[in-house]
This record gives C-alpha cells, structure tokens and sequence, in this order.
C-alpha cells in the first residue's frame, strides 16, 4: 500500500485549473472534499477520477481537498498525480500514464 | 496587451527597503504590516510600483492588497495561488486569513471557509472545510462525565507553583478539568518543554486532562497580539475571535461548562483578554451554550505574586535559590539541569 508522509499542494485557483491539497489520514482512509465552480453538474465526476487516481496508485489512505476552477479531466489527474507525489507516494512512470 | 503571467517578486522582512515600500503601499490601501510576515510576494507596474502584495507569516496569509486600478486583470487568483505555493514551500499548509467581511466572498473563491467573524469588523478563515471538525471530532473523543466541566489555557513559560495553584482550586469546583497548553513556540521556553514540565507537575492529579497545544486557541491565527505583547496593539477583534472559537467550537464537544483564570496584576493584555473573557464566554451574540468565568487569587510566596515573569528573571540572574520556592520540584530539576551546567 501507498501511503501520503507529509502535507501538500499542487496546481493553482486560476480558471480552468485546479488546486489540490493532499495530507495524510492515518486510520480515516479517504476523505475526499470537493469545492468547484461547476460542482453542481460535476462534482461526481470529479470525486470519481480523483477515487480512480488514487485506486490507481494504491492509495487507500489519504485526506484530499480538491478547490476546482472547472479544471478539464486531465489537467485535475495531473494536479492530483503531482500533489500526491509531492506528499511522498511512490509510483513508477507507466502508473502514472 | 497585459502580460499573461505575473511575475511576483519576494521580497523578505530583512529587506528594509523593499518593505518600506510595501508599507507605503499597504498604508495607502488602509492596512497595517505585520511583524510576523517572513516574506511578501510584491507584483510591480512598467514604473516599478507595487500594485500588489501579500505576505506570509507562520500559518497566516497577511496584507493582502491590490491596488484599485488594477482589479479584474486576473492578478487577484494568482497572487492567491502564490501566496499558498509559498507557504507551503515554506512548510506551512495550514492556512489562516483575517480579513474585512466585505472580503470573505474573494477568499472564499480561493478555498478559504469562515471560522468566526466580528460582525462589521473581521473574519477569520482557514484554507479546510473539514480541518476545525476533524480537531473538534478529536476533542469529542476525550469527553468526561459531570455537570461541572472546568477548563484552563495556560502557557506556563514555566510551569510554576502558580499555576499548579490554580489547577489544583479548578479541580475543586468541577469534576473534571480541561487544560490547553498554548502551542506557539513563541515563548523563552519550547512548547515540547512547556508541555513536558505541565505533564510531570501535575502528573500525581486526577480527573485531569492535558490537551496538546491547537492552531484554535490562543495561537498567532487566532490572537496575534497575545504575542507582541506591546499595549497599543492590543487589539479586541482578536480577543473576541479567540473567545468566540473557544465557546464555539472547543467547549462543547467536551462539555466545558467553566473556564478558570488567575488573577493578573501585572500584565495589560492578560488581564484585558480576562475581562474579554467574562464578555464573551457569556454574551448571547454568540450562539453557544454560555461558559461560567471563575476567577482566582493567585498564590503567593511570603506576600509575593508568583509568576513565571519573576521565574524567569531569577533564572536570569543564576538565583536558583530564589526561585525553588516558586517552582514545583520537577520544574525545578529541569531549570537546573538545562541552566546551572551552562553558568557554572
């Protein structure tokens, strides 16, 4: 299992990106906050790529604070691959294809 | 065309120059600098000027201003982001920000969430929805029975006969007794110090928790000026936000019906924050169940206050003789073995 060391933050609250926060959650498994400007129509769709990034990557432990600008798809996975890097997951380069 | 990326500049609290001119430019937006910031993040014009600041201080976002002329170019957002990149580069991830009311539905925007406000005056918020729960959660989780739940924020810088005093009348009256150590490494001794001499001079008392320090009471987000010290920034927004959180969100998920103070002959900022307290902890503008203030007389040693100020200054001047009979045994064990080795 894949485990988050340390807080942090990556991506910015500029429109059409998407500030991700990652800090660890010892015994809480995942605690997933969506706040976004298109959460009305999207927050679940947001919720499930951030659950598939984490599956991904083994991550069954984790506090993730996701403040959405109406980020696409890809550019929300790869704020979320960069934050939890930065909190210490590890992972191979073809996982985070 | 605008450039499409701004390009703040650092410019660090040595940096008298450059801080100078922030001053400057907060004063003509109508704020203060802040003794804290370690370093601003300062966006200038073709001319040099600033248009735009933030700084950051251990866990707060400061001064936060944009010049009038330059709003809505996008500069607002990303001096957000930075100031939060930044902080976090520089190890701080939990955030706070006071601001003007008119300002919370911009930092709202930046993924800050109210806390508590002064109606008409400020409002603190925290970059969590959850962060103030999840603490509140962990409170809950220590909660004692009885009707009379008593409470005590205490810094003891150090932990004094004094303070035991206090701890020990507290427990009298109640049937369980709360005691917050203040966090802030901001004191003469460290807060793991702090903490450990509070644990061993009160290690022989029951119905007695000791709580760890917390960002939520007396700390530099929620009481800045506690920390400065100095008369004329006293400032009563922050007394009231303290007070306000503590009723709010501390006291009930542990039942706290009362909250003991000592008497306060000689500091001004203590002895304003007690008054606050008797304020605040009952007044109905705020909705929470209301917090008995009880005050009590401070011990004293052959007709002399005790307190950790005069501690201090004994330990200064070498005097452990003198201040034995101030200081619990285990306290004074960990003065002379920390002191006397170096002065001898």
């Amino acid at each position: 299992m894949n485990a988050i060391i340390q807080d942090s933050v990556a991506g910015t609250l500029e429109s059409s990106d998407v500030m991700v926060y990652a800090s660890p959650n010892p015994g809480g498994g995942r605690l997933i906050t969506v706040n976004s400007s298109v959460g009305q129509q999207f927050a679940p769709q947001i919720r499930a790529s951030v659950e598939a990034v984490l599956n991904r990557l083994n991550i069954e432990e984790a506090a993730l604070q996701i403040e959405d600008k109406g980020a696409l798809d890809c550019v929300l996975q790869a704020r979320v691959k960069a934050a939890l890097l930065r909190a210490g997951v590890q992972a191979g380069w073809e996982e985070l294809l | 065309m605008e450039p499409q990326v701004h390009d703040f500049e650092r410019v660090y609290a040595g940096d008298a120059k450059g801080v100078g001119q922030i001053i400057r430019f907060l004063d003509k937006n109508n704020l203060n600098i802040d003794d804290f910031i370690e370093v601003f993040l300062v966006l200038r014009n073709d001319l040099g000027e600033i248009i735009a600041c933030g700084g950051i201080a251990p866990g707060v976002i400061k001064c936060v201003a944009i010049d009038d002329g330059c709003r809505g170019q996008g500069i607002a957002l990303t001096l957000a982001s930075s100031l939060i990149q930044l902080a976090a580069e520089l190890g701080y991830h939990q955030l706070f920000i006071y601001t003007k009311p008119e300002n919370e539905p911009f930092f709202a925007d930046c993924g800050f969430y109210p806390i508590a406000a002064v109606p008409g005056r400020v409002v603190l918020l925290e970059n969590s929805p959850v962060r103030l729960k999840q603490y509140q959660a962990r409170l809950a989780a220590l909660k004692q029975p009885g009707g009379r739940i008593g409470s005590i924020v205490m810094n003891a810088n150090p932990f004094t006969n004094g303070h035991l005093y206090l701890i020990e009348r507290a427990l009298e009256q109640c049937d369980w007794l709360h005691l917050f150590v203040v966090g802030e490494d901001k004191s003469q001794f460290a807060y793991t110090d702090r903490l450990a001499l509070i644990r061993a001079g009160t290690a022989r008392l029951s119905r007695l928790t000791v709580h760890e320090g917390s960002s939520y009471i007396i700390s530099r987000a929620t009481f800045p000026c506690y920390f400065l010290k100095q008369e004329s920034i006293v400032h009563q927004c922050h007394m009231e936000l303290d007070l306000s959180i503590f009723r709010t969100y501390i006291a009930p998920p542990l039942g706290i019906t009362h909250r003991f103070v000592g008497n306060e002959p000689n500091c001004v900022i203590t002895n304003y924050y007690n008054k606050q307290m008797r304020i605040w902890l009952k007044s109905p503008e705020i909705h929470a169940p209301p917090i008995e203030v009880v005050q009590i007389q401070r011990l004293e040693y052959q007709n002399d206050v005790i307190s950790a100020t005069k501690v201090r200054k004994w330990l200064g001047e070498g005097d452990f003789e003198k201040l034995k009979h101030y200081v619990p045994e285990s306290t004074y064990r960990f003065l002379i073995n920390k002191y006397e080795k170096v002065s001898v």
